[in-house]
């Protein structure tokens, strides 16, 4: 007899998902569909004939929780675009909030959305019962994440203070003592975070699959970099139109993005498999000492790799605040020309691309968004397919909750997924991505 | 001791960024989930309650059929239900594309998941009664607090209907209109503590119209002309977190957000 199994709302994950099922009655696999139910919201044509200078303060909108990054993404690829080049204080300021948005929103996927799987409980509300200690560490660095974005960026969600050319405005000496000093005080939490995520019972369920990142030499990489792929082949960010194509699913409201054909990892794991050389001391010391070794290709390490990636840049942020004196700078004016630009940039789930195109008003007349989600949706759903026969012996509620681990330890989030491919009608990207959906 | 009030969260089509919101009362958030009772929030937790609800808060704009359906569920679930954020309230950034050049989205060809279907983007008391509206994209997660102790207490909520201009000036900030910049401070509901132009940035609307200012939405397209902002460019403006608030006011006459 076959099984039908349908998961109306995947839960502790950002956005709306649905997942359904289909198993026939020789185990054989007829139906693995990962939905994104989002509503469409088509960020790209709405800023179709904005002002290149109002890009930023849109697409943050994108996402709640990595609004930063989306902000930090916009802003580069428009300075591509227009050759503005940035004082190394202003690069510096942009690291900081976007490493505040990385540590808020790993520790809130850490101990919320992923812990409670491991620990028995059925949220992070219902874990302070139990593990209050843990959770009270967690929202200490939640705090954290959220302190460091307004000291640099102005507002916790949704920055305001960030802009091309730099920074309208900048924060008191006082404050800046004041995050160092936070930082300092975190630590300790965050590396009990590492010791934690190192002891949980992981599933063992190595998946070979592509992983993609950025790559800087002898850096862990966060805003700049060449894109490489764990298959070795290195190509700079203006290239990932040639070696990543964008197709749509039928099923899903979300975009589908696979390289050569095949689906691909990016996020905390896939950065951590091609850079862990590059990890700080005191975050590489950690990893040595638990035993999980990258590269590793369980993708139910990913909350790891994050807790990992979280003492890694507390302690990168430490270097860069130490002795910081910030001055006030007038942001770089930008000279309005034709041109276009791309910028990408490591945010907390993975690669985020933005391109845009400008005409010489300044208005935008092409914009594209790929979102590390839509870049890992088509692999999520390789790996459930892949995942199912294990636990097949299950009823469909349990099969259900172990699958949704799964999905979770992804860190999805499902409302930047929802976003809107510039379909050619002449059906050159198109028919790229039927051929490749023919690959599989 | 009187029965804790039962209380969802929620979010249709939208950033989770009004529900981050809530969690991001890091020293608050366990004290509030000792006061009122959670019992749905699928964000953060695995089971829902399909039982009565004492309030609801959502987030998220009607944007596809999916939406309105849960939509009406929830309002049928609850006593109270509180529109959390711009998307819910004035339909946000998403209801933008309702008032753009339909020309932007020809391109952008989707397949649905079979049975979804769009629906212009939406503010949520389009389709159900909202009792209370909490402003802003993000929302302040303070007010979200306040609004939450407020229940507790049985308390009336407060809404602030100043326009953003009152709170600026009393932060002492320089008048960025008057530098030349397109703020909309002057015609904005305030309540936010001017937190985009206390750090250099000008207002965007994100919550919504203000009723009590005497600055009309046509005033402001001509104030903005005089500093050489084309109309076109203003509106745009306007629009991208609360369309449908000035078009309904635009074509009324009146200054009358929500009604």
């Amino acid at each position: 007899m076959s099984r039908t199994v349908e998961l109306n709302t995947v839960t502790k994950v950002e956005g709306h998902a649905r997942l359904l099922l289909n198993i026939g009655a020789n185990n054989e696999i007829r139906k693995c569909e990962l939905e994104s139910v989002e509503g469409s919201r088509y960020f790209e044509g709405m800023l179709k004939g904005r002002q290149y200078f109002e890009a930023s303060e849109i697409s943050s909108r994108i996402c709640g929780i990595c609004s930063c990054a989306h902000v930090a993404a916009s802003i580069k690829a428009i300075e591509k675009a227009l050759d503005v080049k940035v004082t190394p204080q202003t690069k510096v300021l942009r690291e900081l909030f976007t490493v505040g948005e990385r540590i808020r929103s790993h520790v809130t996927h850490m101990y919320f959305l992923s812990l409670p799987d491991y620990l028995g409980a059925e949220s992070g509300l219902d874990l302070a019962k139990t593990h209050r200690k843990e959770v009270l560490q967690a929202l200490k660095q939640i705090k954290l994440g959220n302190d460091i974005i307004v000291a640099f960026a102005g507002r916790d969600l949704h920055p305001v203070s960030a802009t091309i050319g730099g920074f309208l405005h900048y924060p008191k000496q006082e404050q800046v003592s004041l995050v160092l000093a936070r930082l300092k005080e975190c630590l300790p939490d965050a590396v009990a975070g590492v010791k934690l995520f190192a002891s949980l019972p992981y599933k063992d369920y190595p998946r070979k699959t592509q992983f993609c990142s950025l790559i800087e030499d002898g850096r862990y990489p966060l805003m700049e970099g060449d894109l490489y792929c764990s298959t070795g082949e290195r190509f700079s960010e203006e290239k990932f139109d040639e070696f990543f194509k964008e197709y749509h699913e039928s099923h899903s409201t979300a975009n589908f993005v696979v390289k050569d054909g095949k689906s691909y990892m990016v996020g905390a794991l896939a950065r951590m498999n091609n850079n862990h050389q590059n990890l700080l001391p005191l975050a590489k010391k950690l990893v040595k000492e638990s035993n999980i070794k990258f590269p590793n290709d369980n993708p139910f390490l990913i909350p790891f790799a994050q807790a990992v990636e979280v003492v890694h840049f507390m302690e990168s942020s430490i270097q860069l605040l130490e002795g910081l004196q910030v001055k006030e700078e007038v942001p770089v004016k930008a000279q309005v020309k034709a041109g276009k630009g791309t910028g990408i940039i490591e945010v907390p789930r993975g690669l985020l691309v933005h391109e845009y195109e400008i005409d010489d008003k300044g208005l935008i007349t092409k914009a594209n968004i790929v979102t590390p989600t839509a870049q890992n949706l088509r692999l999520m759903e390789d790996s459930i397919r892949d995942y199912i026969p294990s636990v097949l012996k299950l009823n469909n509620d349990k099969l259900t909750i172990e699958i949704e681990k799964l999905i979770r330890s992804f860190d999805p989030c499902f409302s930047c997924s929802t976003h809107f491919l510039e379909v050619k009608f002449e059906g050159v990207r198109n028919a790229r991505a039927s051929d490749s959906k023919k690959d599989n | 001791m009187t029965k804790k009030l039962k209380v969802g969260f929620y979010g249709i089509t939208g950033c989770a960024g009004c529900l981050l919101s809530v969690i991001f009362n890091e020293n608050e958030i366990l004290g509030v989930a000792d006061k009122i009772d959670i019992v749905s929030f699928p964000f953060i937790k695995e089971r829902q309650t399909d039982e009565p609800l004492d309030v609801i808060f959502l987030e998220g704009v009607v944007a596809n059929n999916h939406d309105l359906e849960t939509l009406k569920k929830l309002r049928a679930q609850t006593k109270v239900l509180v529109a959390m954020g711009a998307c819910a309230t004035t339909g946000g950034t998403p209801a933008l594309r309702n008032f753009q050049d339909p020309h932007n989205f020809e391109t952008l060809q989707y397949h649905k998941a079979i049975g979804i279907a769009d629906i212009p983007p939406q503010p949520v008391d389009k389709f159900v009664h909202v009792d209370y509206y909490i402003e802003g994209c993000p929302p302040d997660k303070k007010e979200i607090l306040g609004v939450i102790n407020d229940f507790v207490l049985g308390k009336e909520p407060f809404m602030y209907s100043k326009p953003v201009c009152v709170e600026c000036r009393k932060n002492k900030n320089p008048c960025l209109l008057e530098m030349g910049q397109p703020c909309l401070g002057p015609v904005t509901r305030g309540g936010c503590n001017a937190v985009c132009t206390n750090n250099g940035l000008v207002c965007w609307g994100c919550r919504g119209p203000a009723s009590e200012t005497d600055v009309t939405f046509k005033e402001m397209v001509s104030l903005l002309k005089v500093k050489g902002f084309d109309e076109k460019f203003t509106r745009d403006r306007l629009n991208t977190f609360a369309g449908w608030e000035h078009k309904e006011m635009e074509e009324t006459g009146k200054n009358e957000p929500h009604s």
